[in-house]
């Protein structure tokens, strides 16, 4: 199993406040990690530096051993794309313009082969999104904004999808919809993901390997299997009183 | 003049201020902040067709020459003044002050190497007027109409059928996820300025050969920033709304009631849509823009 992504003693800070305390972990390829930890641990924080929306203030971030860009879009450019917490999309752009606008980064017979091949792909795993094709993005449902959003990263090519908290505000029915098809991203596409939930049950029930996070501090780590049977995880954050 | 005269006249300088009201809504839509440097743009523009025309080229190639200095120097403004600060998270209301600052720089530059007098813009429609219906309009009304339209329709088709302007309407909406995108945040300025420095080139030619070219006459463009106050701030939509009201109440007051009042007038007016409609007639508060 090779490693695609791995950090290395990762600080990062708001102003005076620090909100990633020495983070190492590392992602491997065709697998689904997760980081699952409470409100404020840093997860988001994690999360945009991957993606290079927040500058990294010390440590390091290697893809295939090779340290990441500085700007976002040139990470972007180099195969990772994040699901913001949230979703972000745009909301008075059209779900095709929502789409058209994950192929940025894409140039040449690459962007072709996104709006031709991938377009259809994204429709045929989120067929909503082919029947809501002309709406604005901000007249769809949360689930169907939260497909958009995935759907707009996928239009990337990316080698390393992040999501963050994607089932936030969603109906579990809705939820379960969305976690089958990134499962179905990872294993019929070898999509490698990168996963972080507040809803750790969840997010260990679909993972190889998982991670918990505490105040900016990697606590554990194990496979998602190991990670849900350990009795502080259960007690902390699968709500399992004993 | 007859009404149909009036209409003419109201409608071409409406579509130029329209043209230079979209210039300022876009950079305001993308980047927060008014560039105010756009009279300056405008002038120098103008200054560039009145040389090139001077030297016994014709309205074509001096049109062209007017919207490569805009292009340029309108790059240079945003390249020198405005990213360095940006990049040092810099308060809008600063880029705002910079960007009267440059304004004023342009318009001192150009007194200082040219002098204050007003120079005629030979142009191919001056003196020229055709007649319909038995009514003498001017060609320069007509061609300023025209040129407008061109102008707004191809920016129309740019901003909603082509990648590079659906990422310029993206970061007009959320420039940050805009770059999560692989959005090049810096080649979305280039653009918006390439475009903002077009409209104020095609608005300088025209008010120079409706009027005349001076280093003042980027005051003018004040004008286009009510209208596009009136319509709603970083609206395209609301823009060339703004324009085209504001160009035909302006004509109509000082056709009318005396030309003395026509400030007065669209002054008044701004203060009056703001009071009612703090938004402007389209604008949404902080609702995506384009
Ligand atoms: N833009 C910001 N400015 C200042 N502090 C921030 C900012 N974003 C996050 N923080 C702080 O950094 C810490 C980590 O926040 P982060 O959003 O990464 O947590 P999280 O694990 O994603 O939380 P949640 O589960 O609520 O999404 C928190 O203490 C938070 O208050
Ligand atoms: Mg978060």
């Amino acid at each position: 199993m090779s490693k695609l992504v791995e950090i290395k003693d990762l600080y990062s800070y708001y102003g005076g406040i620090c909100a990633l305390n020495g983070v190492s972990l590392y992602i491997n390829e065709g697998e689904i990690t997760s980081i699952v930890g409470s409100n404020g641990a840093g997860k988001s924080t994690l999360m945009r530096t991957i993606a290079g929306d927040k500058q990294i203030d010390s440590g390091e971030i290697l893809m295939n051993g090779e340290p990441l860009p500085k700007l976002v879009h040139d990470v972007v450019n180099s195969g990772i794309s994040l699901v913001p917490e949230g979703r972000h999309i745009f909301p008075a752009l059209s779900v095709r313009e929502n789409l058209i606008l994950g192929t940025c980064a894409l140039k040449g017979q690459e962007y072709k082969r996104a709006m031709s091949e991938t377009l259809e792909e994204v429709i045929s795993l989120f067929p909503i999104l082919g029947k809501r094709i002309k709406q604005s993005g901000g007249t769809l449902s949360g689930g169907e904004q939260q497909m958009l959003a995935i759907g707009r990263a996928l239009m990337a090519h990316p080698k390393l999808l992040c999501l963050d908290e994607p089932s936030l505000g969603l109906a579990p029915i809705i939820i379960d919809e969305v976690f089958d098809k990134i499962i179905q991203l990872n294993k019929e596409k070898k999509l490698t993901v990168l996963l972080v939930e507040q809803n750790a049950y969840l997010a260990l029930d679909v993972s190889d390997r998982a991670y918990v996070l505490n105040t900016g501090l990697i606590t554990l780590e194990g496979t998602g299997k190991e990670l849900a049977e350990n009795p502080s995880v259960q007690e902390e954050y699968l709500g399992v009183t004993r | 003049m007859t009404i149909i005269q009036q209409m003419i006249t109201s409608v071409s300088v409406g579509g130029l201020y329209a043209v230079l009201a979209v210039g300022y809504a876009l950079i305001y839509s993308v980047f927060d902040f008014t560039n105010f440097a756009f009279g300056g743009i405008m002038m120098v523009s103008a200054f560039s067709g009145y040389f090139v025309s001077n030297a016994g080229f014709g309205t074509i190639a001096s049109m062209i020459a007017a919207i490569v200095t805009g292009i340029l120097v309108s790059i240079a403004v945003e390249l020198l003044a405005y990213r360095p600060m940006r990049k040092k998270n810099a308060k809008r209301l600063f880029l705002m002050i910079s960007a009267m600052g440059v304004n004023i720089f342009l318009t001192n530059l150009y007194l200082s190497l040219f002098g204050a007098n007003l120079r005629t813009l030979p142009s191919g429609f001056k003196a020229n007027t055709i007649s319909i219906m038995n009514v003498q309009i001017g060609t320069v009304d007509i061609a300023a109409f025209l040129t407008s339209m061109v102008a707004l329709g191809i920016l129309t088709f740019f901003l909603y059928k082509t990648r590079s302007g659906i990422t310029v309407r993206a970061s007009a909406t959320d420039i940050s996820t805009a770059g999560l995108m692989g959005i090049n945040v810096n080649k979305v300025s280039l653009i918006v300025f390439i475009i903002s420095g077009t409209t104020a080139a095609i608005a300088g030619m025209f008010f120079g050969m409706k009027y005349t070219v001076y280093p003042g006459m980027g005051a003018m463009s004040t004008k286009a920033f009510i209208a596009s106050v009136i319509g709603g701030l970083g609206s395209l939509q609301g823009a060339v709304l703004g324009g085209f009201l504001l160009g035909i109440m302006e004509t109509l007051v000082a056709g009318y009631i005396s030309a003395t009042y026509r400030d007065l007038f669209s002054f008044g007016i701004m203060i009056v849509v703001l009071m009612f409609m703090p938004n402007g007639l389209v604008g949404r508060g902080d609702q995506s823009k384009l």
